[in-house]
């Protein structure tokens, strides 16, 4: 008779395993909070997790080891406090910093069983395989988006690594396409959070707002582009002066800005009519004459402030107010501070009211359905969607991998995905 | 009956729901709010279920569990602090899991669920049974469905769970779907002679759906003799031990010789032996009297298999150690999926499923089937 002993589920041999093992956790967020409590539920002893944020309240609906007395905290520093108090033996060190700082060399990967990443970007995913590789330690990443979430392992000789299999690029879109002829309302937003950057922000010569004269779809006669360069010069345009230069000398002045963008460099773009020939030219706007028209009066309906999609008076208002709110913020900011800084996923109100407005009127200007403040900022912001129970189940699927990796099983390994919407949960041997 | 849904969605359940109102979008999250829950089970699986739903911003969540807080349960879930040993186990979940949200009305209740009423069902929208007997469950789905409320049960065994849902035998739901993009003909909009350039590809549409489910004594009741029903269970390369257990889940389906090759028939342990041990015994194996209870689960397997002419050895002897206790991860897979499933009925938006699903912790493998009549 084979004497067994088990501690919980788990063989007595793996159960020890655990408990002197040390492992790393590399994010405290969505996956990282299910993630560190299934670690220490399972019976690991020795954590350590890292991450270099701080808690916002759009997290709370997921990342459920902080509360709303955490807003503004670290959130390694909060999950490892929560955690001990279900499981006050785990021995936990939190670091509040970037997995990318030296400090955390290869001597420091070396000192752990396994690194399981709980991340949401690219780069700090490329740099982890990259140390765990050097290290020669099992890694084990994942990524959820909504309904969808997928895990691997990554052993060093026995599976591929994070880049081995190149990953697709981040979307962007023609310079022409955003300063001459957008044609979906993202270009729309790109082109406002360009003009952001250029009016108040880091000026970058690869986000320029104005009219392109240096479009491919006019240069059949490159005589003409000439002409047209040095004309456009001629005119005093922004070609000479920066934008943020000519903006100052207009004291920042929302009608001067307002007419210069959506009515004089409108009328620029429609003399380039080689443009216009198959496409539905756009149509400047004049501020006074939207002046006149009434705005719609506060909140109706019964759904989200933001969801509302206000008209064109409604959003030459916005545009105006978010300028002078703009201006001030950035006088305040003194000498030598010139510039604020764009905080996408941060919900930074004048900003984003800023580049609601500017998209939309774009938008209308380019014949485009205008947009709710709530869906411009998941463009603008590249937020992504995210709940409790993907991130549930990845991390579960994480731990048993894990388990895999200690037992010594890594040829076991899987690599999982699943989707809620439908419930498969396929994986398949690595 | 889902309360009439307050129209007004406050600030602060806008920003805390931001991320899940961007997936499922605001009517979802109303209808979410308007629901009340009951949670029987606090354990592993249940701590988890109650965090998911809590999470989502339900009306109100009851917990439900008769039994104490032991050492061992302290280890087994998030929820109870390590100073709660003696108290009810509900009562102890209580105050963590309403800090997961304050905007939910989390209660406790201490009463052995067998012993509840009727109508102590009927104020619930949903209800949800972890670590029940099959007796119990049978009763309150049956009663359920009579009042349109939606039932799920769950278990973990070890590394092994399922989920089953009944939403009753008209459940209506959306799905959304990308709108098909189609030459656009002369529409204004608010600007002149407008003729739009191009349909805006993220937009999509709601199309309305409707499913019919059984009930958990007719899913337990199908016949598996015929050829037909054989056929149409889902074979899945990866799956076959999951098919083990649906076999042994259905005892006729064995009498059939042509059931297949032994290989299909080799489970590393069976749902139909666990809830046996949990009628004779009145709790699930204990890794504490582990020796007894091993001992007890291979009698038991050995009465099942030869109940249906199979040999006792298609049950490993080891199967024993898959049988006990929940595994976190696992209970997390299982809560999660039972989460969302809750979640997708009472918000009546995306495809439920249909109706059990299956989870093996040792393949890391999920399948959804459908056990009922055609």
């Amino acid at each position: 008779m084979v004497t067994l002993q088990l501690v919980g589920s788990l063989r007595k041999e793996l159960a020890d395993s655990l408990s002197t093992c040390r492992v790393l956790v590399v994010g405290a967020g969505g996956i990282g909070c299910e993630l560190l409590k299934n670690v220490v539920l399972t019976g690991f002893k020795n954590i350590e997790v890292i991450d270099l944020d701080i808690i916002d309240v759009s997290n709370l609906n997921r990342q459920f080891l902080f509360q709303k007395k955490h807003v503004g905290k670290s959130k390694a520093q909060v999950a490892k406090e929560t955690v001990l108090q279900f499981c006050p033996t785990a021995n936990i060190t939190a670091y509040h910093d970037s997995i990318m700082n030296p400090d955390y060399n290869v001597e420091f990967f070396r000192n752990f069983m396994l690194v399981m990443n709980a991340l949401d970007n690219r780069v700090a995913r490329n740099h982890v395989n990259r140390m765990c590789l050097a290290a020669d330690i099992p890694l084990i990443e994942s990524g959820t988006a909504g309904y969808l979430g997928q895990v691997t392992v990554i052993k060093k000789g026995l599976t591929e690594c994070y880049e081995c299999q190149p990953k697709p690029t981040q979307k962007t879109f023609p310079g022409c396409t955003i300063r001459n002829t957008p044609s979906e309302p993202i270009h729309c937003i790109v082109w406002a959070k360009y003009l952001f950057n250029q009016l108040f922000g880091e000026e970058d010569a690869d986000q320029e707002v104005s009219p392109d004269t240096a479009d491919p779809e006019l240069s059949w006669n490159p005589a003409d582009t000439e002409a047209r360069a040095t004309a456009s010069d001629q005119d005093g345009d922004i070609k000479r002066v920066s934008t943020k230069d000519w903006a100052r000398s207009t004291g920042y002045d929302p009608v001067k800005l307002f007419n210069k963008l959506f009515k004089d460099d409108i009328q620029y773009l429609l003399t380039m009519d080689k443009l216009w020939k198959k496409r539905k030219a756009p149509l400047p706007l004049d501020w006074l004459e939207h002046q006149k028209l009434t705005c719609p009066q506060g909140v109706t309906g019964t759904g989200l402030k933001d969801q509302q999609v206000l008209g064109v008076a409604g959003y030459c208002q916005l545009f105006s107010r978010s300028v002078e709110t703009l201006h001030f913020m950035l006088v305040d900011k003194g000498d030598g501070a010139e510039e604020l800084i764009w905080m996408g996923n941060c919900d930074d109100p004048p900003a984003m009211d800023f580049v609601t407005a500017a998209a939309n009127l774009r938008m209308y200007i380019f014949s485009m359905n205008m947009k709710s403040r709530f869906d411009i900022k998941s463009m603008a912001g590249n937020i992504i969607p995210a709940i409790a129970t993907t991130n549930a189940v990845i991390a579960g699927l994480i731990v048993l991998e894990a388990l895999k990796i200690l037992s010594g099983d890594v040829k076991q390994c899987r690599t999982g995905k699943f989707d809620s919407r439908n419930g498969e949960l396929f994986s398949k041997l690595m | 009956m889902i309360e009439k849904e307050e129209s007004i969605i406050s600030e602060e359940e806008a920003a805390q729901y931001d991320r899940q109102i961007r997936l499922w979008g605001l009517d979802a999250q109303k209808r979410l709010r308007g629901s009340r829950v009951l949670l029987v089970g606090l354990r592993g699986l249940g701590a988890e279920v109650a965090k998911n739903l809590i999470l989502a911003g339900v009306k109100g969540l009851t917990l439900l569990d008769h039994e104490q807080v032991t050492e061992e349960s302290c280890r087994a879930q998030f929820l109870i602090p390590v100073t709660a040993q003696g108290q009810n186990r509900a009562q102890a979940s209580l105050e963590r899991a309403q800090y997961l949200n304050p905007m939910v009305e989390v209660k406790a209740d201490t009463d052995r669920v067998e012993t509840k009423p009727d109508k102590f069902f009927l104020q619930f929208e949903a209800v949800c049974l972890t670590g029940c007997s099959r007796d119990l469950m049978v009763r309150v789905d049956q009663l359920c469905a009579q009042h349109n409320i939606k039932v799920f049960c769950g278990d973990v065994f070890g590394y092994h769970g399922y989920m089953f849902s009944d939403l009753g035998q008209e459940h209506n739901y959306v799905e959304e779907k990308p709108k098909v993009v189609k030459p656009k003909t002369d529409e204004s909009n608010d600007g002149p002679e407008a003729k739009k350039p191009k349909v805006d590809p993220n937009e999509t549409t709601m199309i309305k759906k409707t499913a019919s489910f059984c009930s958990l004594k007719v899913a337990l009741e199908v016949d598996w003799t015929n050829e037909k029903a054989k056929s149409s269970l889902k074979r899945t390369p990866v799956d076959y031990f999951l098919l083990h257990e649906l076999l042994l889940w259905f005892p006729a389906l064995l009498h059939h010789s042509s059931c297949g090759s032994h290989s299909l028939c080799v489970p590393r342990f069976s749902p139909t032996v666990l809830l046996k041990f949990r009628t004779d015994k009145g709790r699930d194996p204990h890794p504490e009297s582990f020796e007894a209870d091993a001992t007890l689960l291979r009698q038991i397997r050995d009465d099942v298999l030869e109940a249906m002419g199979l040999s006792s050895e298609l049950l490993p002897h080891d199967f024993v150690s898959y049988c006990f206790s929940e595994m976190a991860p696992v209970c997390a897979v299982v809560g999660g999926v039972l989460g969302q499933e809750v979640v997708k009925a009472l918000s009546q938006r995306d495809a439920p499923h249909k109706n059990f699903f299956f989870f093996d912790g040792m393949k890391g493998s999920g399948v959804v089937d459908y056990f009922g009549p055609k």
